[in-house]
């Protein structure tokens, strides 16, 4: 398209955002609820994500002692755990800081322990894995593997919780793309609805430029520039929308997390999250208005509207 | 310029808007289409403009065969030709001056030089004075004139105009008729759909008569007597 061709259709789009401005705002508004719901679940997503992977850093494997293990034995067998690739540190707990771990836990209660022996409790290695393997399927495989050694009596680790997060993240990036694919298909055809009105607005035009020798893709281009706008208002819209949510439940973090509100810090979207959310509204703009032109040019043209 | 071989247009099964025709027009000829309404004059000049197709025949404009165009090649045609109608088809939200320059500017030519040649054109029509005014403040035959001025800016090689005097009064419609002869005089043809037999009378260098979607007459003006003949 000429230099020309380029002024005349940027002359059009600003005549037509300015005259039809209310029904453009409206489409932008529509487009900015689709998004801000898409962009909510990625931001519950990065949340939960930036969380799980907070508590990672606190899983630790806890490995029980059998009572066969004598005290001596104990350094070789640290150091032969500390050897497995996926271990980041060993602690070992003996059974006089056990003791006295549980003690102090249990405070002013702690005369429920007068009478019992000091060895009650088993000694116990403190294993935290390395970043890369704390993911539920690696922390469950070293699991059973220390529970196959006779040194060990038991295993612990907090498995449900690490599945169970897993799960709700997984759960949350299907409901992500799942309602956030039911909602971009109806913000679709509301856009081309819009853009249907607007064309039917400028038929006159339209007809004219036809009559005088205007080329279909100089007809078509102000239309899905207007798309291509409207997304991106909508886009910038809906981040707008969603940093208002974040900063309005920001002071219900510690309530919405728990017990693990102390090990993260809520996270707003990432400038790459941004960017998706401003592109999508570019794309469902500009293939909205594509869409419906093609279709209803063909329709007008058909029943004998158009020349 | 213009050549019709054996072409005929049907809407549907039962109607038969154009039977057979075969014509030819000369460069430079001003041709008036008479006829009575449904006769097929109209469907005749869009025929012409590529505004439908023909559903048997062959229509060669300049020696190019415009029976099958896609919409490329319409739009291509349509540079050409300028196009006046009885309803104007002028937009209402923009000036005289932008209507008529809007056809030039479609067509790719810069804003400064499309609105240049467009004031010039209003000019030469007499219209210059209300070059800034909306088509609704201006006469019928102004209106016209405006048309006629939005037909002309891309100098066209063929003017085809569809009952372009149908909304004036006698005074305006000679005066449209003096604005379309010179653009004959010029070197365009001109063909002009009509049923008004004074003008047809008055002006025609040759009238093609439509009868039920067939020719039922073509006759020449005589140009010693000057009557139609």
């Amino acid at each position: 398209m000429t230099l020309a061709l380029s002024g005349f259709v940027l002359r059009r789009v600003g005549s037509s955002l300015w005259q039809l401005r209310w029904s453009h705002l409206l489409t932008a508004a529509t487009m900015a609820v689709t998004l801000f719901f898409f962009g909510a679940f990625m931001l519950l997503q990065i949340n939960l994500e930036h969380l799980l992977k907070g508590w990672g850093e606190q899983i630790q494997i806890t490995a029980y002692l059998s009572k066969n293990v004598g005290v001596d034995e104990m350094p070789a067998l640290l150091a032969r755990v500390q050897a497995l690739p996926e271990v980041e540190r060993v602690r070992l707990i003996s059974q006089e800081q056990a003791w006295r771990d549980f003690q102090t836990a249990l405070g002013a209660q702690s005369s429920l322990l007068d009478g019992l022996p000091r060895d009650v409790l088993p000694a116990s290695l403190e294993i935290s894995l390395k970043p890369a393997h704390r993911d539920s399927p690696v922390v469950e495989q070293l699991a059973a593997r220390l529970r196959g050694e006779k040194e060990f009596a038991s295993v612990d680790y907090p498995q449900e919780w690490v599945e169970r997060l897993g799960l709700i993240v997984l759960a949350v990036d299907w409901a992500k793309w799942t309602l956030g694919g039911l909602l971009f298909l109806a913000t679709f055809f509301i856009v081309s609805s819009a853009v249907k009105l607007a064309f039917l607005a400028r038929q006159d035009e339209i007809e004219i430029m036809q009559l005088v020798g205007a080329s279909e893709e100089l007809i078509q281009a102000p239309f899905v520039l207007e798309g291509m706008i409207q997304g991106l208002v909508g886009g910038a819209l809906s981040v707008a929308m969603l940093w208002g949510l974040f900063v309005l439940t920001q002071s219900e973090f510690p309530t919405l997390a728990g017990f693990m509100a102390p090990l993260v810090r809520p996270q707003f979207l990432d400038s790459a999250s941004i960017a998706l959310v401003l592109v999508s509204g570019w794309l469902l703009g500009a293939a909205g208005s594509l869409f419906s032109l093609r279709r209803f040019i063909r329709t007008w043209k058909a029943t004998g509207h158009a020349a | 310029m213009i050549e019709f071989h054996h072409v005929s247009k049907t809407y549907g099964p039962a109607l038969r808007a154009l039977d057979d025709i075969t014509l030819e027009i000369r460069k430079g000829e001003l041709v008036f289409l008479a006829g009575a309404s449904g006769a097929g004059k109209s469907t005749l000049l869009k025929l012409i403009f590529r505004d439908q197709e023909p559903s048997a025949g062959q229509i060669l404009i300049d020696g190019k065969n415009v029976t099958r165009l896609r919409s490329r090649g319409v739009a291509a045609l349509r540079r050409r030709i300028g196009l006046v109608f009885q309803q104007f088809k002028l937009l209402a939200d923009l000036t005289a001056l932008e209507n008529v320059a809007l056809a030039a500017e479609v067509i790719g030519v810069a804003k400064k030089a499309s609105r240049t040649k467009a004031y010039h054109l209003l000019r030469e029509l007499g219209l210059h004075e209300r070059y800034d005014a909306k088509p609704l403040t201006l006469s019928a035959g102004e209106q016209q004139r405006v048309a006629i001025a939005r037909a002309l800016i891309n100098d066209p090689i063929l003017i085809l105009a569809d009952e372009p005097t149908g909304n004036l009064d006698a005074e305006t419609a000679h005066e449209t008729m003096r604005l379309l002869l010179k653009a004959r005089d010029h070197g365009a043809t001109v063909v002009i759909a009509t049923h008004d037999t004074a003008m047809v009378n008055r002006y025609g260098d040759r009238v093609i008569s439509l009868r039920r979607g067939e020719i039922a007459d073509d006759l020449r003006r005589a140009e010693s007597s000057g009557a139609v003949a």
